[in-house]
């Protein structure tokens, strides 16, 4: 479902002291809520950090009992974690079936022919992360919808959808 | 992020609740009898996109000049006013505007922009505005599910209760014994509203009986659909009626312990829901020994991670047990054995956001909505180029006609209507010669429709009905769980197939292996993704021969389709 690990993903810019502040506040009253918490945990790294680094499973991992295997098992299944960082900024590119009929099979197309990367890549720069969602992000109206950071932009075309992703590639690479 | 309420009060008996909720619709009262001008926003998931946070911070700002109370309100499914405001001045009814912008803001205090209302509150025209509800878009309505969203300000547990909240648990905690309870549900007949329509009375009476515990009940409000958003609405405008329906679930089969598996992808459902999880708790209405009544229902919120087939029941109890969600074969039934191996009951968010008006006025009350098999009322909601389109509470049993021209608008300006998939990735596409039908439960599947969740998909002339049926097989092909083979590895054949179609590469063969290659998914796979994963694929065959005939002949008549281009395996590969 997901990409496959084949080598361990490396730390930067997860803050694991953080992790350990976080993991402190998972008290499992028994084995069985250890067990349910640990998608919980997972998924507070990731919204976070923006991905789950070995290190930070290892210590979710220890905290509630279970193993880095089966923490794995858990990251490659669900489509929401990432196990790599992600770039710059990062967007959800909406392929519900609104936005579908609306056009985003079009945008989705587009990140791959011009900036070459597709569900899950980052610009080559670092700049932009996609995920295409194969939701709904609950703004059909606005089809097709992309959420880039906290931003939502709608009702877009392949030339303002362009727009939007050199702005932002431009910009972010003046910063840095 | 929101606090839960600080002040509020641990009650610990009937009378406290009673004083209670008393209070609360003084307060209720004193906001719409006061001398302020009222201005409620609707902000929701739809509305934020297009700025309602702005709209509210405009009028925020002009307040205390202008002597405005403003507050926020869950959106009422009308997501073609987004953003909405309705404003009542002191001694009038409320005046609803639609797609207001921030600068509007002192205007429609000043009495302009008369072109954005679309109507009034109440059932008499004033000042030469007509009712709100004899707009189309409301005007079939009959909101149950619905009848605060849009009313109250999700995030204020007072208002809720003011508005009649946990008066279905208070009854089911002090005047009904857990078997009238269920007796109410059965006589409503409501049957599931999570797509596969069993009769909750029935599963709660099984899991009433089982005799192993602890109990379990799940709310299944993972909606990982592409086609759908209701549940996350009712999540955003009324969480607290969702949360009375699992409550009075456990209530009523005697279980320990309720659960909420929320779709990872929704955060302001989850924000609004978790809040009213820490101010119900706060106020004693879930955990140990609830309003006093001796009764301990415990409370647990899960999130999904993005993975469609987490919505199958036991993939979604493997998922709350912190696994992979993969179905597992049946029996045992989950409500023999499910979550942690205990009984489980499991029901759709919409289906326990029923049960607090079943409680309190009745089965009977219940079942004078909906047609003969179908009792009640559905959320229904729309995709694709509607005039008018959002979420919609209707009796079921609705004419599909009137639903897409009338409820919904029609087609937008420059669009033309070329069908409507329904079921989203279960079934498949409907022509308009055939809507003349009602919308319930049993009648669209003569046709290859279904009700599913009642999420319906317009589209127009510019969608090609292959690509389409490609995009709906590939939807199954990613989400499929790898557990068993012919789901497995049968739907990428299919989507290999369809591929060779668009890509012009196909021929006279492809279509009937297609049908044959569907129908070993269908009849050999585990659950209910792959049982019916072909499905849209079949309907738009039958559909739109003519076009699956057009692309083998070398042309996609709606040029959408690669029929000439080089199929490489990066082209495949973007989906
Ligand atoms: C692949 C798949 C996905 C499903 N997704 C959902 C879902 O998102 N929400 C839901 O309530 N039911 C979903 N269901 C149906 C559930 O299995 C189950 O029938 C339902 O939650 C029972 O509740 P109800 O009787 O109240 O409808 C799904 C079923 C399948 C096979
Ligand atoms: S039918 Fe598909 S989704 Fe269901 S168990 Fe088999 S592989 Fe998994
Ligand atoms: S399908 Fe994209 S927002 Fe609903």
């Amino acid at each position: 479902m997901a990409e496959v690990v084949h080598a361990p993903a490396k730390t930067d810019g997860i803050d694991l002291d953080y992790v350990r502040t976080l993991m402190a506040h998972f008290e499992p009253e028994d084995w069985q809520e250890g067990q349910e918490l640990i998608l919980s945990a997972l998924q507070e790294i990731n919204e976070h950090f923006g991905y789950v680094s070995v290190e930070a499973a290892e210590i979710v991992a220890e905290r509630l009992g279970t193993t880095i295997n089966r923490i794995y098992g858990l990251l490659t299944f669900y489509a929401d974690f990432r196990t790599q960082p992600r770039g710059k900024h990062f967007m959800l590119m909406c392929h519900g079936m609104s936005c579908y009929v609306m056009g985003s099979q079009k945008l989705v197309q587009e990140m791959a022919d011009k900036y070459g990367i597709s569900d899950g890549g980052t610009t080559a720069g670092g700049e932009l992360t996609i995920q295409v969602v194969n939701g709904c992000l609950g703004a059909c109206n606005q089809s097709p919808v992309v959420k880039l950071d906290d931003d939502y932009h709608g009702r877009l075309t392949t030339e303002s959808f362009n727009e939007l992703v050199q702005r932002v590639i431009a910009e972010t690479a003046q910063e840095q | 992020m929101a606090q839960p309420t600080s002040d509020l009060p641990r009650l610990t008996s009937q009378k406290a609740f009673d004083e209670f909720r008393a209070r609360a619709i003084e307060k209720w009262e004193a906001i719409w009898n006061g001398k302020k001008t009222v201005v409620s926003i609707g902000i929701g998931s739809s509305s934020i996109p297009v700025g309602a946070l702005d709209v509210m911070a405009a009028f925020e700002r002009i307040a205390d000049k202008e002597n405005l109370h403003v507050r926020k309100t869950g959106v009422d499914g009308a997501d073609w006013t987004d953003v909405q405001v309705r404003v009542k001045r002191p001694g009038e009814p409320a005046v609803v505007y639609a797609n207001v912008v921030p600068s509007d803001a002192k205007g429609i205090i000043d009495g302009k922009h008369r072109g954005k209302i679309i109507g009034v509150e109440g059932d008499q025209p004033f000042d030469g505005i007509q009712p709100l509800d004899t707009h189309p878009f409301y005007k079939y309505q009959q909101r149950i599910v619905l009848q605060d969203v849009g009313v109250i300000d999700p995030d204020s547990i007072e208002e809720a209760i003011a508005r009649g909240a946990y008066m279905g648990l208070y009854r089911a905690l002090f005047e009904l014994t857990p078997e009238e309870v269920i007796a109410e549900v059965t006589t409503a007949n409501v049957r599931g509203r999570g797509g596969a329509g069993f009769p909750a009375g029935i599963k709660w009476e099984s899991g009433r009986k089982a005799r192993v515990t602890p109990k379990f009940v799940t709310c299944n409000s993972h909606e990982g659909e592409p086609n759908v958003y209701k549940d996350r609405r009712i999540h955003e405008g009324d969480p607290h009626r969702v949360l009375e329906g699992i409550l009075i679930a456990c209530v009523a089969v005697g279980a320990e312990r309720g659960y909420n598996y929320v779709g990872g992808e929704y955060p302001l459902a989850i924000q609004r829901f978790r809040k009213a999880v820490d101010d119900a708790t706060a106020l004693g209405l879930v955990g140990r020994d609830m309003l006093g009544s001796g009764k301990n229902v415990a409370f647990r919120l899960r999130t999904g991670g993005g993975a469609y087939v987490c919505g199958e029941g036991s993939a979604m109890m493997y998922s709350i047990m912190g696994v992979r969600g993969q179905p597992r074969t049946k029996p045992p039934r989950s409500v023999e054995e499910g979550l942690w191996k205990r009984p489980t009951v499991a029901n759709n968010t919409e289906t326990l956001s029923n049960m607090r008006d079943i409680v309190v006025k009745g089965g009977e009350w219940y079942a004078q909505f909906g047609t003969e098999k179908s009792k009640g009322t559905k959320l229904m909601t729309v995709q694709g180029p509607m005039k008018t389109m959002g979420l919609v509470e209707v009796p079921m049993g609705i004419n599909f006609k009137t639903l897409i021209d009338e409820v919904w608008g029609g087609m937008r300006d420059g669009y033309t209507f070329k069908g409507i998939q329904t079921g989203g990735v279960s079934a498949g596409p409907l022509r308009y010669e055939q809507l003349d039908v009602p919308v319930d439960f049993d009648s669209l599947t003569p046709l290859g429709g279904m009700l599913g969740s009642g999420g319906f998909v317009v589209f127009d002339e510019t969608v090609c009905a292959v690509d389409f049926a490609r995009y709906l097989t590939a939807f199954n092909r990613v989400e499929s769980c790898s557990k068993c083979v012919p789901c497995a590895r049968g739907n990428p054949a299919l989507v290999e197939t369809v591929d060779r179609i668009r890509f012009g590469r196909g021929s006279q063969r492809d279509l009937p292996l297609l049908e044959r290659t569907s129908k070993h998914v269908i009849e050999l796979s585990l659950c209910g993704l792959g049982q019916v994963a072909p499905m849209p694929l079949l309907g738009m065959m039958q559909q739109y021969p003519e076009e699956f005939q057009a692309h083998i002949d070398g042309v996609c008549p709606c040029g959408v389709c690669p029929v000439s281009a080089e199929a490489t395996v990066e082209a495949l590969a973007a989906d």
